[in-house]
């Protein structure tokens, strides 16, 4: 497939050319989503050189798979990154003591682009990353910290607890809260 | 199943969504999971929350290199994967087109039997694995390569190969009688095919056609077919090649 024909595709339709060996097709796939990718990956592993390995066996493995994607369970994009998001996590556990990076600060936000480079799925993304931002900043520390160290640190409740010395009912409460208020902040959004 | 230990399964709905439930404790929520509505609509409805949250992260631009890496490892993959169906292709036609041996067991030549042209088309293949020679492999311009023959009843042949490209030439052609033409055969894996390029030899006896794949090609072969070219060849080779590689 040309190029100009893949770039006219929707994600959902680049997936069966993929699943074809269409390396075009992929191209535009991580054009994308590749540096978002990456940016989640450099998140949890903190470092480029391994957040370049984790994308390489990442998209390595989409394209030997891409076939797999089923569009009843999410879009491409989450997809993408929840095996990303995965394979990072499991890079991280097979670093022997190695912390995950605990902050959530200023920061590490997004930086903005000028909205006319940006597409119109890249603008709502966009948005959501500014509620989403909007919403971890108003979260009580204890609550951004147990949802951070979960999702970036890949630690289950249990671990957690253990970090924090808190007990696991806490954690399990103050998991369930921020991500209810994160979930209200993205539907007031959508209001 | 009360109010409390429900809202205790809503705590494990959120663990799950967000990837830290203990392991341990998700079979025992997948199989609630199964059987609970309300949780299902719990889990639909914190999903977006959660998969929103590696859109947050602050942006890195990947390194160009890492593009480049992965693309090539791409493509290296796209061809081996075509030329794995290209083999399967061949394997194939197997069945329907007749290998060399075959070929030459099947041919009966003006009343010949097949035993001594296979016998003379076997000592053109001696004489000329034992004379073939790359002449640009390793010495020659870019990737050109030259298989050349010796002279066998007059009739000289080499085949030139560029990237994937072949150049056939013969010197020492007769005159092909009328409503006959010179047809060139590839041998891949055992099995013969056309080369779709018919060609015949001009007054000073040279003749030249071209091969537009080399790809996995051990040996080419000229035959004199009638007018229009045959599926399979119907006359024993005048011109075999061998291709080493």
């Amino acid at each position: 497939m040309r190029r100009e024909k893949a770039e006219r595709l929707a994600d959902e339709e680049l997936m069966p050319w993929i699943g074809r060996k269409d390396p075009e097709a992929f191209e535009v796939f991580y054009d994308r989503h590749g540096g978002a990718a990456f940016s989640l990956a450099y998140r949890i592993l903190g470092e480029r050189g391994a957040a370049e390995d984790c994308i390489q066996e990442a998209f390595i493995s989409i394209w030997r798979s891409g076939g797999k994607f089923d569009a009843a369970r999410g879009s491409v994009r989450s997809w993408t990154l929840s095996i990303v998001r995965n394979r990072a996590i499991d890079m991280l556990r097979s670093k022997a003591g190695k912390a995950p990076k605990m902050t959530f600060d200023d920061d590490e936000i997004i930086e903005s682009r000028p909205a006319d480079e940006l597409t119109d799925e890249e603008a709502m993304r966009n948005e959501t990353a500014t509620e989403v931002r909007g919403a971890l900043s108003q979260l009580p520390g204890e609550q951004s910290k147990v949802i951070q160290l979960a999702y970036f640190g890949g630690f289950s409740q249990s671990e957690i607890a253990g970090m924090l010395n808190v007990p696991l009912g806490t954690v399990k409460g103050r998991m369930r809260l921020g991500l209810e208020k994160i979930r209200g902040e993205l539907a007031e959004g959508l209001a | 199943m009360n109010a409390n230990d429900h809202d205790n399964r809503l705590e494990e709905v959120a663990a799950y969504a967000i990837g830290g439930l203990d392991r341990d404790q998700v079979p025992g929520l997948e199989k609630h999971l199964a059987g609970c509505k309300r949780c299902q609509e719990e889990l639909r409805w914190l999903s977006p929350a959660v998969q929103a949250l590696p859109e947050a992260v602050e942006r890195q631009a990947p390194p160009p290199e890492l593009k480049q890496r992965l693309m090539a490892e791409v493509r290296a993959d796209a061809a081996a994967e075509e030329r794995r169906t290209r083999t399967e292709e061949r394997r194939e036609r197997a069945e329907s087109r007749p290998g060399i041996g075959e070929w030459l067991r099947g041919l009966n030549v003006g009343g010949l039997t097949w035993k001594p042209l296979a016998g003379l088309a076997l000592a053109i293949l001696v004489i000329a694995g034992g004379v073939g020679y790359a002449v640009g492999n390793g010495g020659g311009s870019g990737g050109a390569h030259t298989w050349e023959i010796e002279p066998s009843n007059g009739i000289a042949a080499k085949v030139v190969t560029e990237d994937d490209r072949g150049e056939l030439h013969l010197t020492g052609v007769e005159q092909l009688p009328k409503g006959r033409i010179l047809e060139a055969w590839v041998e891949r894996d055992g099995i013969v095919e056309p080369v779709p390029a018919l060609f015949a030899p001009d007054q000073a006896g040279r003749a030249s056609t071209t091969i537009e794949s080399m790809d996995e090609v051990s040996a080419v072969m000229v035959t004199r077919e009638p007018a229009g070219g045959s599926k399979k060849p119907t006359t024993e080779p005048f011109v075999v090649v061998p291709i080493e590689t």
